[in-house]
């Protein structure tokens, strides 16, 4: 029977042919983005080559590697302390480092913008200190920009670090410390290194998120290339240039990915089977302690803590002055309609695509899957601009529809919904359904009652992830939202970038307040296992 | 077992395609229904807040209601184009008469024969046709800082490109539509060169300093970032009307003998080619031509009224004393693209 299973069917069958259809049309924003800047003038080509390309890589490249080096250090810092040291306090810091997560960029952004920029609270104490006319960092340059993203990004690489700290087998540090190398040598010759692939995993996930990001760098105003694409499409009659800052973004994008990739293969390493130990804390003194508390909630504070003070108290003078209105609500039911609608269609779209290539992993179906992740490199004004011209072209009666910004989100999140829904699938053995039919359950019944019910934690982890990246989306919803249509993000986007800080704040409160248990019930599963 | 396989994926495929087709009609439900009587849809590249309150007098003086797409001009009138006749939009209003006269020579403006326009609004502010319709004046000028610059500093925007003034100005960025027809107006004043020169100028001075909107640019100079940037008056005016203790003031540029004048454009409204509701849209047409809906214009947004019986802003520099620039304002559409040739060249963000 296994055999029979195994024989490949001599035609593609139609759940086959559905998942190239899906792979086709996920794949089509990129291709189209591909086609028009290479058949594009090659007058406009070198005209963007002399004015803007230098400075948007430059710009682009520098961002990403200043906040992979910030992330770095405060990520792996405070994995280390948290998952190596004891100190006061050290539980509620452990699951509190990640709460920035909640926070989208271009909230800290203008939060930020209002507490470094110039007259604001941060520059006017500095003011008092070191006398008038002196200036601290500027929240509108590249100092300022680096520190916003690295404290909203620097949770990936925590999470994933503090994860290997504790997984690693003690064993290696060790051996080391009994051949006489010192603490600190055994820390950086040994379990640093021993965790690479760990840390490599989360800085690739902070410069993609970086450089992807419009938020951030449209309120503080630094030129990257999601912005400039975003500044193209709105700004010109003529989507050519647009197109081709799009395809370099791309190709930026998949060198930083298939970099990570490459170095994941080159440095794997594997537990040796037996005798693990988890490692564990050390006590710190009163001295160590202290510190070890002043650093975690100073970055806990300016990453969370002030923010969401300001969030709240932003929000209670706007309700005051009744900023929250039937409108307000409405904007919460076009955010919440638009990404439950969104996550729903992911679900359904990528269950085929994920089933396939756990059952049946011939390289069709793998290369679908594979295609599924193309928007991973699709930084949102990319997908946007492309998404317009293909549906002005193939299906011009969806144009300005909501159904369009669907499918924008889709495309864009459809790879971070998959990484749960493949494995979850993956986990059911194909046997167990096999073993339902032939106790005499129908097709149908063994879907509902065996498969289902095993994939739904994996599948519900899923549309939470899709749907709360959804409602936190902006540039293709500024791009592609139809009439009357605004979101929350739209509106923090909005009223920020007019230095309404406080008409901003219930939006970005809202959307803080609702992801907060999303993310946490995301952790709890990867928590425990850790 | 390949048959069960079929059967089982074949119930896998079509539950989620169908559910799929389902959550897609839904979204497309989610549309203002086209055939509705009393209802407008209004695609706008003006900032929300300047032209909402206008809009919602209309809705409760007529019962109409109006359904509002704010975003950028060039945003709008692009998405106008792409949506041809489904377009759900009825009344196009824009901050630029350049991208009304673009949206014109598209045909997406439907010519409009209406006395009461023709006599509410000076025909150097429409198009010939009446199919845009220019509703409030602005000069773009010169905002600086009172305590890092004085007013005898400057006299022309074309002064800005001085090397005395590098880092200390901030400039609108190159989508911008005032921008564009400020440097229209500019190449054809004054011939390629010197605009090239003065675009040279403008970039390095300005360094990073470079704004997406208007009122980010006042509150730069006010907060005293910079000491000058170029904006439109009425964003000075709003700035001052809210925080009257702000050390910013308005300059007027090249007025001096001989000057080139302030340049001038205007924001408008147009009937789009494919409206729906085209007696409602002339309804609004009126409204805002009218001299209740100019007050309400003109008090709300500090801009000029162009209908003659309402007064500006006492505020505002008088506008029959101001010297301005000799281009017309249905010349902008046609200077466009060579004036953003020219942007492009010089590489402003």
């Amino acid at each position: 029977m296994n055999q029979a299973a195994a024989v490949k069917p001599a035609f593609p069958d139609s759940l086959s042919l559905a998942a190239l259809a899906v792979a086709g049309l996920l794949c089509l924003p990129l291709a189209y983005v591909a086609y028009m800047a290479l058949t594009a003038n090659a007058a406009i080509w070198s005209r963007l080559w002399t004015t803007r390309i230098p400075e948007l890589l430059f710009n682009t490249t520098a961002l990403a590697l200043g906040v992979a080096a910030g992330t770095l250090v405060l990520g792996v810092s405070l994995a280390w302390l948290v998952a190596r040291r004891e100190f006061p306090g050290r539980q509620i810091w452990e699951w509190a480092l990640v709460l920035p997560l909640a926070i989208p960029t271009y909230v800290l952004a203008y939060i930020y913008s209002h507490l470094l920029g110039t007259g604001g609270p941060v520059e006017s104490a500095w003011q008092v200190l070191a006398g008038p006319g002196s200036h601290l960092l500027s929240p509108h340059s590249y100092a300022g920009v680096t520190l916003v993203m690295t404290l909203d990004t620097f949770p990936f690489v925590y999470l994933l670090a503090r994860a290997a700290f504790l997984n690693l087998n003690v064993s290696y540090e060790e051996v080391a410390r009994a051949c006489g190398v010192s603490r600190a040598g055994t820390l950086f010759r040994i379990t640093l290194p021993l965790m690479r692939p760990a840390i490599v995993a989360g800085l690739s996930l902070v410069i993609l998120y970086v450089v992807s990001d419009f938020g951030a760098v449209s309120l503080l105003r630094y030129q990257t290339l999601t912005y400039a694409v975003y500044q193209q499409i709105t700004g010109r009659y003529d989507p050519t240039a647009a197109s081709i800052l799009s395809l370099l973004l791309v190709v930026v994008a998949l060198i930083f990915l298939v970099a990570e990739r490459w170095f994941r293969q080159r440095s794997r390493f594997f537990q040796t089977t037996g005798r693990y130990r988890a490692p564990a804390r050390r006590q710190c003194g009163p001295l160590a302690a202290t510190l070890a508390t002043i650093y975690t909630t100073g970055v806990v504070a300016a990453s969370f803590g002030i923010p969401a003070c300001m969030l709240a108290m932003w929000s209670v003078s706007a309700v005051s002055s009744g900023a929250v209105d039937a409108r307000f609500f409405g904007f919460v039911w076009n955010s919440a309609f638009l990404s439950g609608l969104a996550a729903t269609c992911a679900v359904l779209i990528g269950l085929p695509l994920a089933y396939l290539a756990s059952r049946r992993p011939s390289r069709v179906n793998l290369l679908c899957l594979q295609a599924a992740y193309a928007g991973y490199v699709l930084p949102g004004p990319v997908g946007a601009l492309a998404l317009l011209a293909i549906v002005s072209n193939l299906a011009p009666f969806w144009y300005g529809t909501a159904a369009v910004l669907v499918i924008a989100y889709v495309v864009h999140f459809l790879p971070a919904g998959l990484q749960s829904m493949e494995p979850a699938l993956q986990q059911v053995t194909p046997n167990l359904e096999e073993a339902s039919r032939s106790l005499g359950f129908g097709t149908a019944v063994t879907l509902r009652r065996v498969t289902l019910p095993l994939v739904r934690n994996g599948f519900i982890a899923a549309w939470v992830l899709m749907f709360l990246q959804s409602m936190k989306e902006l540039p293709a919803t500024l791009l592609l939202r139809p009439v009357g249509f605004d979101t929350l993000a739209v509106r923090v986007w909005l009223e920020a970038s007019e230095e309404y800080y406080q008409l901003a704040a219930p939006s970005a409160l809202l959307i803080v307040i609702m992801t907060i248990p999303a993310i946490l019930l995301l952790l709890s599963k990867d928590w425990r296992a850790a | 077992m390949n048959q069960y396989h079929f059967h089982f994926s074949t119930i896998r495929l079509i539950w989620p395609s169908l559910l799929t087709a389902a959550a897609l009609a839904t979204a497309l439900v989610v549309q203002p229904a086209a055939a509705e009587p009393d209802r407008l849809v209004v695609y706008s590249g003006r900032a929300e807040r300047l032209i909402k309150p206008l809009l919602d007098s209309f809705q409760t003086n007529t019962g109409i209601q109006v359904d509002l797409l704010s975003s950028g001009t060039t945003e709008v009138v692009n998405r106008l184009h792409a949506e041809g006749e489904r377009t759900p939009a009825d009344l196009l209003i824009t901050n630029d008469a350049g991208s009304l006269e673009r949206a014109r020579e598209l045909g997406l403006l439907r010519p409009l024969t209406a006395p009461e326009i023709a006599a509410a609004i000076p025909s150097q502010f429409r198009a010939a046709d009446n199919s845009w319709v220019g509703l409030s004046g602005r000069f773009w000028v010169v905002v600086y800082n009172t305590t890092l610059a004085k007013p005898s500093d400057l006299r022309s925007l074309l002064d800005l490109a001085e090397p005395r003034w590098k880092d200390r100005i901030a400039i609108p960025n190159a989508g911008s539509e005032y921008l564009q027809a400020g440097i229209s107006v500019i190449k054809t004043v004054y011939g390629d060169d010197r605009t090239k020169r003065f675009l040279d100028g403008l970039k390095t001075n300005a360094g990073t300093q470079v704004y997406g909107k208007s009122s980010q640019i006042v509150e730069a100079v006010a907060k005293g970032q910079v000491a000058l940037g170029v904006v439109n008056h009425y964003y000075v005016y709003r700035h001052l009307a809210t925080q009257p203790g702000a050390p910013i003031a308005v300059l007027m540029p090249d007025q001096h003998e001989g000057g080139m004048g302030a340049i001038i454009n205007v924001s408008g409204a147009g009937i789009v080619t494919h409206a729906k509701h085209v007696e409602s849209a002339k309804r609004l047409m009126n409204y805002l031509v009218s001299e209740e809906g100019q007050k309400k214009f003109s008090d709300l947004n500090k801009e000029y009224p162009l209908h003659p019986l309402v007064a500006a802003d006492p505020a505002l520099p008088p506008y029959k004393t101001t010297r301005v620039a000799p281009v017309s304002l249905t010349q902008l559409g046609k200077l466009r693209e060579p004036a953003m040739a020219l942007i492009e060249q010089a590489g402003l963000r």
